[in-house]
């Protein structure tokens, strides 16, 4: 069940729960019912603002300054995506850039998507990798100031990163790494919670397991590659999706170090879609570019939902 | 242990554990813990990035204790943070107690809530603000002419503008206390409830005794984080409300902590005052984390 809506890590003692018949009988059934109710219009007020959304995105450009506005789309096109009749030479109001054709920059809209899925996949696997090594070192073995590390890990927690946003633009600059890459992932690597909630886990892996592959003369390096990682497997399954999703969204740090069209993430490339174009009839171009932006991480949700739930009750009950 | 080793091995073993270890250190020192110590530095000198930083003690400390704005962000972030997270946890509980079953319908509404969590944040802000924006075509001021009141001018509205970025956090955060609260409610045993029924415990009677006492960890942490998270809002106020030339919207009427820092260092260049800013963000975020860790300490002793 793959793509089974919001499974979770307790679901089977629940399951048990709730086909035991209610304490009071029918009248009992009846109350718990009528309690869900106000939940159930609730949901109302999650699913019109994303239909609304779907819907702008339908609209040719001059349906969406009609007044009223229309629920469902009379004339429903792709000219939001890609404008046929669009031509950036000369300047047609019968046709609006579609927010494919919006940005002057080399593959337009898809450079973003390519520069959002490059960094957070670089920052996802790069991180998790530096963390499990350090991991391991402060759990596993015996040397001196491990604790002294690990604490001032923990104290880093308490620091909110816009704290060092400044110093860290500064450095940025110096280094003359503002607009690349490197200035996205290198400062995002080091995570103290991914590093703390690695420490956390490989605790409780039994130290004979490790010493058993000493033992049997494999290098340390050779420890964490064969043994650590796949052990921490479900582990780094729930940090992906925190790291995943947070570096996705991520848009301050952005919005600071990058300068150029080209090097903008998607969060970046949508605020300025939005300051550049704001006008009613633009609205649906730019709503495209938010949905392109979406999808990715609600379908890397929809099939990983399992990790996704388990991963954050994980996180936050036992952190 | 598996006792002494060899001088050499040992070297060569520890020489290992600290090559591993390097590449998280280095980072951690150089991103993290130097900023920081930097950022204090910072914090007590002029800077505009270009000329080398002056030494002017606690000058910005000065400025901004009778800086209006900063007084009005601080003002506007204390009343955001304590009503979104206040509504969101009772909403996160109220719709975990509704759907935790592992039923299909369950299923399908903690996905719908949970939602906005895995939407691209920047998306959802343009989506509410196509929303609430152009006055005549938003679909918020449509339902308020089928409900036959006047369109409201909702983003230039000084006294709607912090109710709204809280009912915006709100929409989006609902869900992901509703998953903490659903893994609370699955760990606690169903003998308690059982024993309580055959003790003639009423439905309320088993919250109340129960389920909210045993509920208090996962409540402590969707409390803390989301105290510590709302403190550090940014988006919404630079996408929804931002106007031509001011980041707090009308009046400043949405002007927060973290705009106000990014709008001091970044658009006025006062590199040394938004380090001050970020100190005070530091000083009242420590000191939550603080209470949370006592907390939590105090939860353990019970």
């Amino acid at each position: 069940m793959a793509v089974a809506p919001m499974d979770t890590a307790a679901a089977p003692a629940r399951r048990a729960r709730h086909e035991q018949p209610p304490a009071g009988g029918g009248r009992a059934r009846v109350n718990r019912h009528l309690l869900r109710l106000p939940f159930y219009l609730l949901s109302l007020t999650m699913v019109v603002p994303f239909y609304w959304l779907v819907i702008t995105v339908l609209k040719p450009p001059a349906e969406l300054s009609r007044i009223p506005p229309s629920f469902v789309p009379r004339s429903p096109s792709y000219v939001n995506f890609y404008d046929p009749g669009w031509s950036a030479r000369q300047v047609n109001p019968g046709h609006l850039a579609g927010v494919l054709q919006r940005f002057q920059v080399d593959f337009g809209f898809w450079r973003f998507l390519f520069n959002s899925v490059v960094i957070t996949t670089s920052i996802t696997v790069g991180s998790l990798l530096i963390c499990s090594l350090a991991a391991y070192v402060i759990t596993k073995h015996q040397i001196k100031g491990r604790r002294v590390i690990f604490l001032m890990v923990i104290a880093s927690m308490m620091v909110p990163w816009q704290t060092t946003l400044i110093p860290n633009y500064v450095i940025m600059r110096n280094l003359g790494w503002l607009d690349t890459y490197t200035a996205y992932i290198v400062p995002a690597l080091a995570k103290a919670f991914v590093l703390f909630f690695l420490v956390q886990f490989l605790q409780s892996v039994p130290d004979e397991l490790i010493q058993a592959a000493r033992v049997d003369g494999a290098g340390e390096w050779r420890i964490w590659w064969k043994i650590v990682l796949p052990l921490l497997r479900p582990a780094l399954a729930a940090m992906s999706i925190f790291i995943v999703l947070a570096e996705w969204n991520n848009f301050l740090w952005p919005l600071v170090i990058v300068q150029s069209d080209e090097m903008a993430n998607l969060p970046v490339a949508l605020a300025r879609l939005n300051s550049y174009f704001g006008a009613p009839d633009q609205q649906g171009a730019i709503m495209a570019g938010g949905l392109i932006a979406s999808v990715p991480t609600i379908v890397f949700f929809l099939v990983f939902q399992k990790y996704f739930t388990r991963g954050i009750a994980l996180s936050g009950l036992k952190g | 242990m598996a006792g002494p080793l060899p001088l050499g091995s040992r070297l060569r073993r520890y020489g290992t554990s600290y090559a591993m270890l390097l590449p998280f250190l280095a980072l951690f020192a150089a991103f993290l813990l130097w900023p920081l110590a930097n950022s204090l530095y910072l914090s007590f000198t002029r800077f505009d990035g270009v000329n080398p930083a002056v030494f002017t003690g606690l000058e910005n400390f000065a400025e901004l204790a009778g800086d209006a704005r900063f007084r009005h962000a601080l003002g506007n972030t204390a009343l955001y943070v304590v009503a979104s997270v206040v509504l969101s946890t009772l909403l996160s509980l109220g719709l975990a107690l509704a759907f935790n079953s592992a039923s299909w319908p369950h299923r399908i509404m903690r996905t719908l809530f949970f939602l906005p969590s895995v939407t691209s944040s920047i998306a959802l802000m343009l989506m509410w603000k196509w929303v609430l924006f152009p006055s005549e075509v938003g679909l918020a001021n449509t339902v308020v002419h089928w409900l036959g009141g006047a369109g409201v001018p909702w983003l230039a509205t000084p006294g709607l503008t912090v109710p709204i970025l809280v009912l915006m956090s709100v929409w989006g955060g609902m869900g992901y206390g509703m998953v903490l609260y659903v893994a609370g409610l699955g760990s606690i045993p169903e003998e308690y409830y059982e024993a309580a029924r055959i003790d003639g415990a009423s439905t309320w009677q088993q919250f109340r005794h129960i389920t909210l006492p045993l509920l208090r960890p996962v409540t402590t942490y969707v409390v803390v984080t989301g105290l510590i998270g709302a403190f550090q809002v940014f988006e919404a106020v630079y996408i929804v409300f931002r106007g031509t030339n001011n980041i707090g919207g009308v009046l400043d009427s949405a002007l927060m902590i973290v705009p106000y820092l990014y709008d001091q260092g970044f658009t006025h260049f006062k590199l040394g005052y938004a380090s001050a800013i970020a100190w005070v963000l530091f000083l009242i975020i420590f000191v939550l984390s603080l209470v949370n860790l006592r907390v939590g300490r105090a939860m353990k002793e019970l």
